[in-house]
């Protein structure tokens, strides 16, 4: 987190939320969706800003998601957060569903995308309307990344997520695979079943299998870079480098300058 | 672009009804599967919105009222491709008469009266293959009313359409709501050949009709369990459950070898 002395140079701020009582009126901007969008919805009714923060578990999304809340809040706008397998509707569901293994992909596509749908109606898009700062930790990228990785159509892909608005900003967290292993490991004793790919069959060794998958995850992301131009942040910095990089480029989609 | 399981080349065949709530389809299903079940033949019966793994959060959202018209559709698109994945199409692959109470028609139909893009719906089912043969029950809309009156007390929420506000009275909403599915079945039905049987008629005179077209259209006989011979009397040592399945769904390789 930083502010700009008289010149204009980046001046690190110690410790502690900002204190400044000057509160930064959000620039409107038209907000549009993929596709068709939702029934009874208007694009130009939605006057928060939606921000995306992407990346495999352990590129450290949650510790940048919790940083800019902090920073936005203390800056006087309101947030909400939302994030994949946390609808009301279908998460238990789903959260059973993947413990048996037995989803064939398209199941398990259309599941997410009943998850997301939900928290799209209830949460994402009455908080826009309401003016709230929404911060998404991950959005249909993953979804459809993951799909693809998996053999899927991107044109069904595309048609399917037609209901989500495009957001203010996306940020791709990415970390090389190898470092991803160093920092599950760190914070779990063993790789997990879907993060590691194994429905796909590349390797009955875990180990191979996650570093082929999250390799093939980040291939994806980096085609879908290229056709949504979002903002890949490298991830291997320190968290207060990578924090400072956001909560700048967040500031300048507030004023009306979207990142993309 | 899209293909009946048929002209996929697929030795098994897939019939699905079509019709509204009440209008007597459910019942006319069952009859076949009796029908198809009793001459011996390898039938599978699957129904719209059943699947086990779908099937608790699909309630739960009619019963606390949480669906959208989106998020109805997803959670049926959900149901549908489990089911389809799972069953139908591998089961159709297996040589086996599929039998569906409700199709991609339904979601068609549906999901466009509550406002969802038709093109949208049309997009999430395009992996499916069409139905060999599509049955719609056609019954007037007082008929259908008193049929499902008949055997419940009150209209559920979502069958009357009532999350579109059409009207507070559920019966006045019932009536406009199947009113406009109707309508979108209609439209739909030279485009995928709907077969319209008069559902107003007693429920042998539409069986007949449909055991008829059924006789006429597809080749019965080559969907006999074990090409045409009974199933082999078991061993006494083998009646575990997992051994009476097998014996009782041969595999091809058993039924391509009768020598």
């Amino acid at each position: 987190m930083a502010t700009r002395n008289h010149r204009g140079t980046l001046l690190r701020r110690p410790r502690g939320p900002s204190l400044k009582s000057r509160v930064v009126l959000p620039q409107f901007t038209q907000h549009r969706f993929f596709g068709h969008g939702v029934p009874g919805v208007d694009g130009a009714k939605l006057r928060g800003k939606l921000i995306v923060v992407e990346g495999a578990d352990g590129s450290g999304r949650s510790t940048q998601i919790v940083k800019l809340v902090d920073w936005l809040e203390a800056s006087g706008h309101a947030t909400v957060q939302v994030g994949l397998k946390r609808s009301t509707l279908v998460s238990a569901e789903l959260e059973q569903a993947q413990e048996g293994n037995i989803l064939s992909r398209r199941t398990l596509s259309l599941f997410y995308a009943t998850d997301f749908a939900d928290q799209l109606e209830n949460i994402i898009l009455p908080a826009m309307k309401a003016g709230f700062m929404v911060l998404a930790d991950r959005y249909i990228y993953t979804l459809m990344v993951r799909d693809l990785v998996r053999g899927m159509d991107e044109t069904w892909l595309k048609n399917l997520y037609g209901i989500a608005p495009v957001p203010d900003a996306v940020f791709y967290l990415e970390v090389a695979p190898e470092e991803l292993v160093q920092r599950t490991f760190t914070k779990n004793a063993g790789l997990d079943y879907w993060e590691s790919g194994m429905d796909l069959g590349l390797s009955r060794d875990m180990f191979d299998s996650f570093l082929e998958y999250q390799g093939r995850m980040a291939h994806q992301f980096r085609r879908l870079q290229k056709v949504y131009g979002f903002t890949i942040v490298d991830g291997h910095r320190s968290i207060d480098e990578i924090s400072q990089e956001l909560t700048e480029k967040v500031e300048a989609v507030l004023v009306g300058k979207n990142s993309h | 672009m899209l293909k009946t399981f048929a002209e996929l080349n697929f030795p098994g065949r897939l019939i699905a009804v079509e019709g509204l709530d009440g209008s007597g389809k459910s019942t006319q299903i069952y009859l076949l599967k009796r029908w198809l079940e009793n001459q011996g033949l390898k039938v599978y019966f699957s129904e719209w919105n059943s699947s086990e793994l779908v099937k608790a959060a699909t309630s739960k959202g009619k019963k606390r009222e949480l669906l959208t018209p989106t998020t109805f559709s997803l959670i049926h698109a959900t149901d549908f491709a489990d089911r389809y994945e799972r069953h139908l199409l591998p089961l159709v692959r297996a040589g086996f008469l599929v039998l569906c109470d409700r199709y991609i028609f339904t979601a068609f139909a549906r999901d466009t009266v509550r406002g969802c893009p038709p093109e949208w719906v049309r997009g999430i089912y395009n992996y499916a293959a069409l139905p060999d043969l599509t049955f719609f029950f056609k019954a007037d809309l007082e008929v259908s009313l008193n049929r499902i009156l008949d055997g419940r007390p009150q209209l559920k929420y979502f069958e009357a359409g009532m999350d579109l506000r059409l009207s507070t009275d559920p019966y006045e909403s019932f009536r406009i709501f199947q009113g406009r599915i109707l309508e979108l079945y209609l439209a739909m039905s030279q485009e995928f050949s709907f077969q319209i049987v008069d559902a107003n008629q007693s429920v042998e005179a539409q069986q007949a009709v449909v055991r008829q077209l059924i006789t006429s259209r597809i080749d019965l006989e080559s969907f006999r369990h074990n090409g045409g011979m009974l199933p082999r009397p078991m061993p006494s040592n083998l009646k575990t459950k997992w051994r009476r399945e097998t014996i009782e769904e041969p595999s091809l390789e058993d039924r391509e070898a009768p020598h």
